[in-house]
């Protein structure tokens, strides 16, 4: 632990949303297995048939349940907090990363939102500086939580901008 | 500052540049044609190109304008269309001037605008050819310096290439020691595009004559390797010739190479820092090539060299006189935790161990030796790695240095980073290690320290950054708890 946690956690509705996601995702893939596994049968494969059905299936549970533990990690461990002088991003339990971006540095904030996000009532925040690979995001706030966070960092950069 | 006004054309030479261009967009086609039709067909081809390409690049030359007025720059072309583009002068980055070997027989001179980010490709915001003082005012005036060439005191030269030094920085370069292989592979791939049975016959015809005397073959390969060397040397001196980096203040201007001079200037201001590379190649010699870090370039090859190859201490004082708080490149740096040693070694010997094993399983002599040899040159590589990596905060310049077959010592300004980053792994938190990241964003890149050990990263955060990163820091007592 070398850096404190920000103090700010997403909206608890990403949990759901990031669950919904994960589901729509394993739902696709369980129907490609079962699709190999009919067309296994329907062709006279029977073996086959229950092996795809059986491993695939198997797989599948397993993609659900990891990717369940994921979405409750990755809620849990991602955090953000306005300081004084930056914004400061952290996520991840394992592969761990957390980024500054100074105010001064701050290019532009945009604010996204999915059909599926949006019927959460959330939004994602976009940072970007100068650097492509020194922007940062936050992917589920409340509207009126983004807007305040958005109206802070402006406020803070042209603060910063005029020291 | 109000610069002077600029109306102007390109050179009436410039239609021929046009020209060849229009000519050698259909070169390609027509080479096609000559292989497939035979010179029947091609003759009227190339007649009709060169009826419709003439009068095509005259019109272009006498429709193309630029103009220096109200503090834009302005191009008009367009032979159908007219078009416009508009560059605000506080958005033009730089102007650069370059010359092929035609521009130069013809003395004329090409001219490159540098915007700032984005938009368009370089040959719209360029000159095709003009000449040599249309070139020289339009750059004082664009640059709003149009002061009495005659007062100036002149540049101040910070380097210059010997021959010598070139030479041993092409011989030592991997780039220019791999070119000969890549013609040769580029000869082979167009012979098997070759009709008939011509490549074989050759390879044949080849094998035939092949010596079988063991001193011939010895002579033979020594031949090659010193042609290798040759051609090596050669293409450095080619590419960066007479290379000169001036200094008038305010702009760096970088010129070089022997057929095509090229001249590329870099403002002073947008000078973050700089990287000095080498590789194990140019260690023993004590050469380095040394670039500029700076902001607001396209990236493109060579943009901000400073000097292409040059010797330890003479990179020492070349760094300083481009930044003043340039610590020396040989000064000792702050080492990374044995630690970070141990996650090297894992991190390559895997792959090598496991080609040992299997050598050794299948019993199989030469294979054993090469994977022995494998594995002993990535152990030792792993232990070089580990050796150079290093960092050092001075309380003005952040120094960093990593990598073994490309080293890059790099320094750099930590209030010119766009944003932090931390990042750990979970094998490197076992390890109490991490790795810290410096976006220096339009085009400069980012800067990393790899493998730091978490109390270093913390006190270098800390002294970084006191306003930013400072309150950020876990404190010492708090930390280790939950994860």
């Amino acid at each position: 632990m070398i850096l404190r946690a920000p103090a700010n956690a997403i909206d608890p509705r990403m949990r759901t949303y990031w669950t919904v996601q994960a589901l729509m995702a394993t739902a696709a893939l369980g129907a490609l297995v079962a699709a190999g596994a009919a067309i296994a049968a329907m062709v006279g494969a029977t073996t086959a048939a229950w092996i795809v059905g059986l491993a695939g299936g198997l797989g599948v549970l397993l993609v659900a349940a990891s990717s369940l533990v994921a979405v409750r990690l990755g809620y849990r461990h991602f955090r953000y907090e306005v300081t004084e002088h930056g914004l400061y991003v952290a996520r991840g339990r394992f592969w761990r990363r957390q980024q500054i971006v100074p105010h001064a540095r701050l290019q532009t904030v945009d604010t996204t939102a999915g059909p599926l996000l949006r019927a959460f009532g959330l939004v994602a925040v976009q940072v970007s500086t100068a650097s492509a690979a020194g922007g940062t995001s936050i992917p589920g706030l409340r509207r009126p939580v983004a807007d305040e966070l958005i109206t802070e960092l402006a406020r803070r950069a042209e603060l910063e901008e005029g020291t | 500052m109000i610069g002077e006004e600029i109306d102007g054309r390109l050179h009436p030479l410039a239609v021929l540049l046009i020209a060849r261009r229009f000519v050698g967009m259909s070169l390609l086609p027509a080479a096609a044609l000559l292989l497939s039709a035979g010179t029947r067909v091609i003759v009227p081809l190339l007649a009709v190109a060169l009826l419709v390409g003439v009068p095509l690049a005259v019109l272009s030359w006498s429709r193309f304008r630029y103009r220096v007025a109200g503090g834009r720059l302005e191009l008009h072309s367009g032979v159908v269309g007219r078009k416009v583009r508009t560059i605000p002068l506080d958005r033009l980055r730089g102007v650069d001037l370059t010359a092929s070997f035609l521009h130069r027989l013809l003395g004329l001179v090409r001219v490159e605008f540098e915007a700032a980010a984005g938009g368009g490709s370089r040959a719209e915001l360029s000159l095709a050819a003009v000449s040599r003082r249309d070139a020289e005012r339009l750059r004082a005036a664009l640059l709003g310096r149009a002061r009495d060439v005659e007062e100036e005191p002149g540049p101040r030269r910070l380097y210059r290439a010997s021959p010598g030094l070139l030479a041993l920085g092409g011989v030592t370069s991997l780039r220019y020691l791999l070119a000969p292989a890549a013609i040769v592979g580029f000869v082979f791939n167009l012979a098997d595009d070759l009709p008939g049975d011509v490549a074989e016959r050759a390879a044949d015809a080849a094998a035939e004559r092949a010596p079988t005397d063991p001193a011939l073959i010895g002579l033979l390969a020594a031949g090659a390797i010193v042609a290798v060397l040759l051609l090596a040397a050669a293409g450095s001196l080619l590419v960066d010739w007479d290379f000169t980096l001036d200094d008038d203040g305010e702009h760096l201007s970088a010129r070089r190479g022997l057929l095509t001079r090229r001249l590329v200037q870099l403002d002073r201001d947008r000078i973050r820092g700089a990287d000095v590379r080498d590789t194990p190649l140019r260690r023993p010699f004590g050469i380095a090539a040394v670039t500029a870090i700076a902001s607001g370039l396209r990236s493109r090859t060579g943009g901000t060299a400073l000097a292409p190859v040059t010797h330890a201490a003479a990179a020492a004082a070349l760094l300083r006189s481009v930044d003043p708080l340039a610590p020396d490149p040989r000064m000792p740096l702050v080492s990374h935790p044995p630690a970070a040693r141990t996650r090297r070694l894992v991190r390559t010997l895997p792959l090598a161990l496991l080609s040992l094993g299997a050598a050794t399983a299948a019993m199989v002599p030469w294979a054993i030796v090469a994977a022995a040899l494998l594995t002993a040159s990535a152990v030792l590589l792993a232990l070089d790695r580990y050796r150079q990596l290093g960092h050092r905060f001075d309380g003005r310049r952040l120094t960093m240095r990593g990598g073994s077959l490309l080293r890059r010592w790099s320094e750099l300004d930590p209030a010119a980073a766009v944003a932090f980053e931390l990042r750990s792994s979970p094998g490197q938190r076992r390890a109490g290690l991490c790795t810290l990241t410096l976006h220096l964003g339009q085009g400069a890149g980012s800067r990393r320290a790899l493998d730091l050990g978490e109390e270093q990263a913390a006190e270098l955060m800390t002294r970084l950054e006191p306003r930013l990163l400072a309150p950020l820091v876990a404190s010492r007592e708090a930390g280790g708890g939950s994860g």
